[in-house]
């Protein structure tokens, strides 16, 4: 469970309380950037941006696996740690750990799994790690992180550069980000169709976080994302895609305290486009129930995309069923131009129902469970029909976690 | 084309969000409901990194909440 979810959080104006009630704004400001307009509840005049006073560890254990009909596919067990430490009264240190370790196979062609078409076998590891360094001045903080991965066949190196800032009544953050990514993939000796390459990618982040009135506080994130290298993936047969991927993202968020229930509805809405001809809708939206120590959230969450403009849809046969001879044929003869069978090119849609479970032990201690159920099809596409001939795809997630704050 | 004119009109927007002279007049002393738990925007760090590391890897469309994450070359 997240750090600020159990958070003593005592809003109050009365001196006494000074303390307390700094600890959760404070707490508040840390973990969600955002949230810094928040700061301004401390009676003080107190900075909207502060180190938190205690240190954080989390760890928690990830299961993801997924299938589609007639093939389990995928299955990754993923132990986790986070661990977030004041420093020197003005910095902070955050750092997290992960391993997957991953097995399974996915298709090289569709959603194809015949003797035929083949599948690319994986039996993995991931090991990745990030850590973010943050300085708080008065009314602003700036972060710095660096982000690695690392598998049989990947890497992965990234670094980020975020500065926030509030308005003077705290109601207002502004928020600029710069990402930086080089990532690489040798598929040579791992049973690529190629050798794979070398990409980068900058990410330029603007974003606006707004108290509007006492139950509703709204944020709104642009970010531009610039691409360029190998894209394409070796493990799919005859894939080539473009060596350029710019994207707009637009992310809006808005959460509301419903009086009568003391719950939370948080939802959020984002809208993607890429130079792929991509264009994707994500809706969000959970409900967040407390009940003495417990914490409940079920969640929904929808999401469509359109097809990249160099998707090829399968061929079927007189009987409809997946031609793979005549999908082969038609890839040699556009060898050379870009094209990909790849379905998370296509156009679909998909839903997830989450439910999270979380129990404050103590003030300073909380476990938490989430299950999550994901479901991808064509069908779902927004406004109709999505890229025909490819099967329906469903995934679960698992995680159980515990949070100790000293 | 399209994705450059989409891209302007955000651009557009944001300043234009800037602009929205004190939509809220919240005081300080009124902020206790803002301030629950359950209205941070993001939570839990590792269970956003593990879902969103799953979608990244199943569906195109990434990114939007922050910067400086890494890939991976998931199937």
């Amino acid at each position: 469970m997240a750090v600020i979810d159990r958070m003593p959080m005592l809003i109050t104006t009365s001196s006494s309380d000074k303390t307390q009630t700094a600890t959760g704004v404070l707490l508040a400001s840390l973990v969600l950037p955002g949230l810094a307009a928040l700061a301004g509840m401390a009676p003080v005049a107190a900075a909207a941006e502060s180190a938190p006073d205690k240190t954080t560890v989390s760890v928690k254990y990830g299961r993801y696996t997924d299938s589609q009909p007639g093939w389990d596919r995928v299955t990754v067990a993923s132990p986790q740690v986070y661990v977030q430490a004041p420093i020197a009264g003005d910095w902070s240190l955050e750092a997290t750990g992960v391993l997957d370790t991953v097995s399974g196979a996915t298709p090289r062609w569709h959603t194809q799994h015949t003797p035929i078409s083949g599948a690319s076998q994986m039996n993995d590891q991931r090991r990745a790690g990030d850590v973010k360094v943050t300085r708080y001045f008065a009314r602003a903080a700036v972060s710095v992180s660096v982000a690695n991965s690392n598998e049989n066949d990947y890497a992965s190196h990234a670094a980020g550069l975020e500065a926030r800032w509030s308005s003077e009544d705290n109601n207002r953050t502004w928020t600029v980000g710069l990402g930086l990514s080089n990532d690489s993939i040798d598929a040579s000796k791992t049973g690529g169709s190629g050798p794979g390459g070398q990409k980068s990618t900058r990410d330029y982040q603007a974003g606006l976080t707004q108290v509007l009135t006492t139950h509703d506080i709204v944020q709104f994130n642009l970010t531009r994302s610039v691409g360029s290298g190998y894209f394409s993936d070796p493990y799919k047969t005859f894939d080539q895609r473009p060596d350029q991927r710019d994207a707009w993202i637009a992310l809006a968020r808005w959460n509301h305290y419903l009086e009568p229930f003391d719950a939370a509805l948080r939802s959020s809405y984002r809208y993607y486009s890429d130079t792929f001809g991509v264009v994707s809708h994500t809706l969000g939206v959970d409900w967040v129930q407390s009940a003495g120590p417990w914490t409940i959230t079920p969640g929904l969450r929808y999401y469509s995309q359109s097809a990249a403009d160099f998707y090829v849809d399968p061929i079927l046969n007189a009987q409809g069923q997946y031609d793979q001879i005549a999908v082969i044929t038609r890839a040699v003869k556009r060898a050379g131009n870009n094209q990909s069978t790849d379905k998370r090119l296509a156009a679909f849609g998909a839903v997830t129902l989450t439910i999270k479970l979380a129990y404050a032990w103590s003030p300073d201690t909380d476990v938490d469970f989430k299950v999550e159920t994901y479901r991808q099809t064509a069908d779902w596409h927004l406004g109709g029909q999505g890229s025909p001939g490819l099967d329906p795809f469903r995934a679960n997630f698992v995680q159980v976690g515990l949070t100790h704050r000293f | 084309m399209k994705n450059k004119a989409m891209g302007l009109l955000m651009l557009a927007l944001l300043p234009w969000l800037g602009a929205c002279s004190s939509p809220g007049q919240v005081h300080a002393w009124e902020k206790g409901k803002l301030a629950k738990p359950g209205m941070a925007f993001d939570g839990d760090p590792l269970d956003l990194r593990f879902v969103q590391h799953i979608y990244t890897s199943k569906e195109n469309s990434s990114g939007g909440q922050g910067v400086g994450g890494g890939g991976c070359g998931c199937n």
